[in-house]
């Protein structure tokens, strides 16, 4: 290869780093700003959690309409995935694993709620009906969207459009490990509601060694359980997806980065590999360059 | 003055959190307010403004929009917006 030729793959290499390079510090950025805003909602599911699960023993919670179960027949997935790509093998963990569940059924029988268009593409050009998509386009979770969401699961599931819906996303462990998960949000049960809960209690810190608080034996319910209920459990329903996507959004900031740290370390390695190659073939264009000088002189001399 | 544990927290911001003396929350029911030993107690709240006295004598106050609840047990009370 001409020396040319090397000169540029080195600088096309180190270009390259430098790209990956930034990507990882704006990804590690955003990812702190996503667990932040994990960690203060925490607060919020934790005490209205509590307040379900100290109601379910004065009042029927398996009587409220979203937490009815009932034969399954059609399925609304809820897939959370990203927008862009170049964040490793978070979206195909995703994808796989919703593929995984909607294997057995008809594709007349499964609806795809969007949230992120790499899964949106996937299900779209298999043929399964995505009455809604939704951009997954900002650093954050927008509130608006989230609630919009939650509203239309809730009326759809009540209106008999679908009898349960089921959320695939990526549980956020930590930087270096992001589970592609699958979780049925409604019917809402309170198993499914304190794994969540649980899933969102770090291992260790503040909240980590935080018992359950006894609940008392007889509660004052004000107008009635009914009612609290009534507007407990469409916020449960909305916390739940809260998490969900604050759970995918730190994920797929933390995967883009360990992505682009492995990327520029590979060309790091490159330009390296490519400089060494640089200097031997230089240096055998010199050796020959001088061992024909020296080979004419002696021509001439003889 | 004995004081109590009061959490109060909405979607994704948690507003309070820690020791206070009373708090006055607008009930569905009327306007109550919740000392330390309140007795076990869930609420659902309407319109209007929450006011904390926090143990430290600063005073908070926030605004309610209906549907919220607040929940009182065992010398804790937590309030969702």
């Amino acid at each position: 290869m001409a020396l040319k030729d090397i000169k540029n793959q080195i600088s096309a290499k180190k270009r390259t780093n430098k790209v990956t390079r930034a990507m990882e510090a704006v990804s590690a950025a955003k990812m702190r700003k996503t667990q932040g805003s994990a960690i203060a909602g925490r607060p919020y599911a934790r005490a209205a959690l509590s307040v379900l699960a100290r109601l379910s023993g004065s009042a029927d919670l398996a009587r409220h309409p979203l937490a009815r179960e009932r034969a399954v027949k059609k399925t609304a997935l809820v897939l959370i995935t990203s927008d862009k790509g170049l964040a490793g093998a978070l979206n195909s963990g995703v994808i796989k694993e919703a593929a995984r569940f909607v294997k057995g059924r008809d594709v007349n029988d499964v609806i795809v709620y969007a949230y992120g268009r790499k899964g949106e593409e996937y299900f779209r050009r298999r043929g399964y009906a995505i009455p809604e998509a939704f951009e997954n386009k900002r650093d954050d979770v927008p509130l608006s969207v989230m609630q919009e969401l939650s509203r239309k699961l809730s009326a759809g599931f009540l209106a008999g459009e679908f009898d349960e819906v089921v959320a695939a996303y990526s549980n956020f462990r930590s930087t270096f490990e992001q589970v592609p998960t699958l979780r049925k949000l409604l019917p809402l049960s309170l198993e499914g509601i304190s794994r969540l809960v649980s899933d969102i209690t770090p291992a260790k810190g503040k909240w980590s060694d935080d018992a359950p608080v006894a609940s008392p034996a007889s509660y004052m319910v004000e107008p009635s359980p009914e009612e609290v209920l009534a507007v407990l459990v469409p916020r449960l329903v909305a916390v739940s997806l809260y998490h969900m996507l604050l759970e995918a959004k730190a994920s797929e900031h933390s995967a883009r980065m360990v992505a682009m740290k492995s990327a520029s370390d590979k060309s790091d390695e490159m330009a390296e590999l490519l400089t060494r190659k640089y200097n031997k073939v230089r240096q055998a264009a010199i050796t020959r360059e001088v061992s024909e000088i020296v080979g004419g002189r002696e021509a001439l001399a003889s | 003055m004995k004081t109590f544990h009061l959490t109060i927290a909405r979607v994704g911001e948690n507003l309070f959190d820690g020791e206070a003396n009373a708090v006055r929350l607008p009930g569905t029911e009327g306007v109550f307010t919740v000392l330390a030993n309140h007795e076990p107690t869930v609420a659902e709240l309407s319109q209007g403004e929450a006011y904390v006295e926090a143990a430290d004598g600063q005073a908070y106050h926030f605004e309610v929009h209906a549907g919220g609840i607040a929940e009182i047990s065992s010398n804790q009370a937590t309030v969702i917006l």
